[in-house]
């Protein structure tokens, strides 16, 4: 049922019987966020007319994950559906195809700037003729299903999209249209928030730069587990190497890392740290081989739980900017 | 490529169009592996013709279990004390945007594990370990090493000989540890071995272990108690015990498989249910489902992660949702079998071939065919003698010929 049909009932019962309320009025929007990061944004367009369920919690992988049938179950309640898109959820189309869900499927990178992998950036909207990109715009605009041909193959282009601040502001203007096509009536509520929020993010861009702009040129090279910060270094113009590639799938070869320990020790990076997703033997084994100190604990692909320094993506990223300028700098 | 072997019926030209230099084809094949309950023998079915490719003679009737690959299919053979490896002549190699297939005519290996007693063959990331109950040793060796022809495997060995199991995990062996004080019970846990077959941490309680099963990053145990989890730690595997639920009736599961596109396992539990877990829910970590009546056999639907399937011996067919948790349809397929008699008397078993559920019908000599989108019948396959265990093995993919 959509959600104006849910409040034409909800007026009814309440005119009918005012003790069915509280009932009528439980009946948000079921939205489901494919990991955490889109669940925080989710809730601040949201608000309260949403019910959110995060299928990859706080500090949890997106990359590995496996969906359950509870998922599934979620999936097939929802009345939107919102991921990230490029690939980062390995697990989609199965998981979509095994909840037999109407529900739209939304790609929340779609009209962000998006890079490809060791490339330079490009707009995403270009893509547009192509089989990678309609399926995409299909699944915003369209309110199709998730298949395979919709997606990008081979790795193509980096997910990590919500790196870029800029990136985050789509996405969360993304989430408001398709808040509005689902619940036409929430919708000023959204658009609102989603302003709201949008001002918030840009003084946090703001932040970032002035943060960034305080390290000194030759001290931006850094190391991370994973490559989870091309579009950090894009937009904010830090260096960053790391022996997985953008997916934590595949482990880092013996190869890669002896590279990359010669490649710090000729670039003399300045700083290195664990993620939260990632297991940090690999990063500790760097730091011990080429003398750097281990920095601190970065998020780059989920929030932290709610007791932790990283529970909301704007907290998230001024931690990460907060324990990269103290790596560099000394806190 | 031998076209001889493929249904031609499965054969589509994507490109009929493009210069004959480069002529790309979209195929796809399946095939049943049958082993039959009287006869030393492997059957081989082109599920997609319906017709029969290959007869294979081994020593006994045989226990056959798949390679995640499905390049392979193993017929164990207990008594005779040997594990046949069959090249099941299909192989996919994914290429991202699309896969590439290769079909050629199924064939013996070369390759025997040879011992005491072989039961419980595993299969971990592509290692195989073996399990000889008669000398409690496991011998562990690769799908490459396997399809090339080689018997040469690496040994890991117990306290004694047990009806037990071994999973190569990574860098380590996981196995499962004797009943030292009474020799012919279940084993009492599992032991973590590294590559030098030295203990690592304490052995893992699992009293009258006995099943497992691999799901997405979690592979499990079945214990009286419960389950063991077993998944990815810092330089070991780490295990842990999930107890069964307070609100579950007395029983246990003693035979798991592992979910496929959705993480998650199927157990027996007790003569008419069966039991869906979820080791990482934090409520309903197991949900029982009533069976009308006792259970016979049961399998995963490797294509369609929402499917289970479920035969009972009134003869029905149960497509089980796992997402719901409940029988979603059932269909009477073949005369009743009865569950009281001999555990290993010929009665139905299930494989899932592409759009089909396949059911062995050991004592008609056929296999029957379900359409898994509508659950209706959709036709039989003669087999000669009584087919009992099946696996199938296949996919669909693309070939490229050049001319």
């Amino acid at each position: 049922m959509s959600r104006m049909l849910k409040l034409a009932a909800a007026v009814s019962a309440m005119t009918l019987f005012p003790a069915m309320l509280a009932t009528a009025s439980a009946e948000n929007l079921k939205v489901v966020a494919s990991f955490s990061i889109i669940a925080d944004f989710a809730k601040n367009v949201g608000g309260d007319r949403v019910d959110i369920t995060t299928l990859v919690g706080p500090n949890g992988d997106a990359h590995v994950y496996e969906p359950k049938p509870a998922d599934a179950a979620a999936v097939a309640a929802a009345d939107v559906v919102l991921v990230n898109g490029l690939q980062l959820e390995g697990f989609l189309q199965r998981l979509v195809e095994a909840s037999g869900t109407k529900a739209p499927i939304v790609e929340l990178s779609k009209g962000g700037e998006v890079l490809k992998i060791a490339d330079e950036p490009h707009p995403h909207e270009e893509d547009d003729d192509d089989d990678h990109a309609a399926g995409e715009a299909g699944h915003a605009e369209g309110g199709q299903h998730a298949h395979e041909e919709g997606h990008h193959h081979h790795g193509e282009y980096d997910p990590h999209a919500w790196q870029s601040v800029r990136n985050a502001e789509v996405y969360v203007k993304n989430i408001a249209d398709a808040f509005c096509a689902a619940d036409a009536a929430g919708c000023d509520g959204y658009r609102a928030n989603a302003d709201a929020y949008g001002r918030k993010l840009g003084a946090l861009d703001a932040e970032i730069r002035a943060a960034i702009a305080g390290i000194p040129a030759d001290k931006r090279s850094i190391i991370t587990s994973h490559d989870a910060f091309g579009y950090f270094e894009h937009d904010y113009g830090l260096a960053f190497l790391a022996p997985e590639g953008v997916s934590t799938e595949s482990e880092a070869s013996a190869a890669d890392v002896a590279a990359l320990i010669r490649q710090i020790r000729d670039d003399k990076a300045s700083a290195i740290f664990v993620e939260n997703i990632t297991n940090p033997r690999l990063i500790e084994q760097i730091a011990g081989e080429t003398g750097l100190k281990v920095g601190g604990e970065l998020y780059s692909d989920a929030l932290s739980d709610a007791g932790g320094p990283a529970a909301t993506y704007i907290d998230m990223m001024r931690h990460n900017v907060a324990t990269i300028k103290g790596a560099i700098l000394g806190s | 490529m031998r076209l001889p072997f493929l249904s031609t019926a499965a054969l589509a030209l994507a490109l009929p169009l493009q210069p004959a230099a480069s002529l790309a084809a979209d195929l796809s094949a399946w095939r049943l592996f049958v082993a039959d309950r009287a006869e030393p023998k492997v059957t081989v079915v082109d599920a997609l013709a319906g017709t029969i490719l290959d007869t294979f003679t081994l020593r006994e009737p045989a226990s056959l279990v798949r390679s995640e690959s499905g390049r392979t299919v193993f017929a164990v053979q207990g008594d005779a004390g040997v594990v046949t490896a069959i090249a099941s002549g299909i192989s996919f190699e994914d290429h991202g945007d699309h896969g590439d297939i290769d079909v050629e005519a199924p064939k013996l290996t070369g390759t025997e594990l040879s011992g005491r007693k072989p039961s419980h063959l595993v299969e971990h990331d592509g290692a195989f370990a073996a399990f000889f109950d008669g000398e409690g040793v496991a011998r562990i060796i690769s799908e490459k090493a396997v399809l090339g022809g080689s018997s040469d495997v690496s040994e890991v060995s117990t306290a004694a000989p047990q009806h037990g199991v071994a999973v190569a995990y990574g860098a380590h062996v996981l196995l499962s540890e004797p009943n030292a004080e009474k020799p012919d019970a279940l084993p009492v846990g599992i032991r973590t071995v590294d590559a030098k077959g030295v203990q690592v941490g304490d052995v893992a309680a699992c009293p009258d272990l006995h099943g497992e099963a691999s799901s997405g990053n979690l592979l499990v145990f079945a214990c009286a108690t419960g389950l063991l989890v077993v998944t990815h730690g810092d330089g070991a595997p780490q295990i842990r015990h999930l107890p069964y639920a307070d609100g579950l009736p007395e029983g246990k599961a003693t035979t798991l498989l592992g979910g496929r596109g959705l993480q998650y396992f199927l157990g027996n539990y007790g003569p008419d249910k069966v039991v869906l877990i979820d080791p990482t829910a934090d409520k309903d970590a197991f949900r029982l489902v009533d069976l009308p009546m006792r259970r016979v056999h049961f399998a995963v639907d490797s294509v369609r992660p929402r499917f289970a399937y479920v035969f009972t011996e009134d003869g029905q067919l149960h497509q089980l949702d796992v997402v719901a948790g409940r029988i979603a349809n059932s269909l009477k397929l073949t005369e009743p079998y009865s569950m009281d008699g001999h555990w290993n008397d010929p009665r139905p078993r299930i494989a899932v071939a592409g759009d089909h559920v396949v059911v062995t019908d050991p004592l008609q000599g056929k296999l029957h065919l379900v359409d898994a989108a509508s659950f209706a019948r959709a036709g039989e396959i003669a087999v000669p003698g009584k087919p009992y265990n099946i696996v199938s093995v296949g996919c669909s993919g693309r070939i490229h010929e050049t001319e």
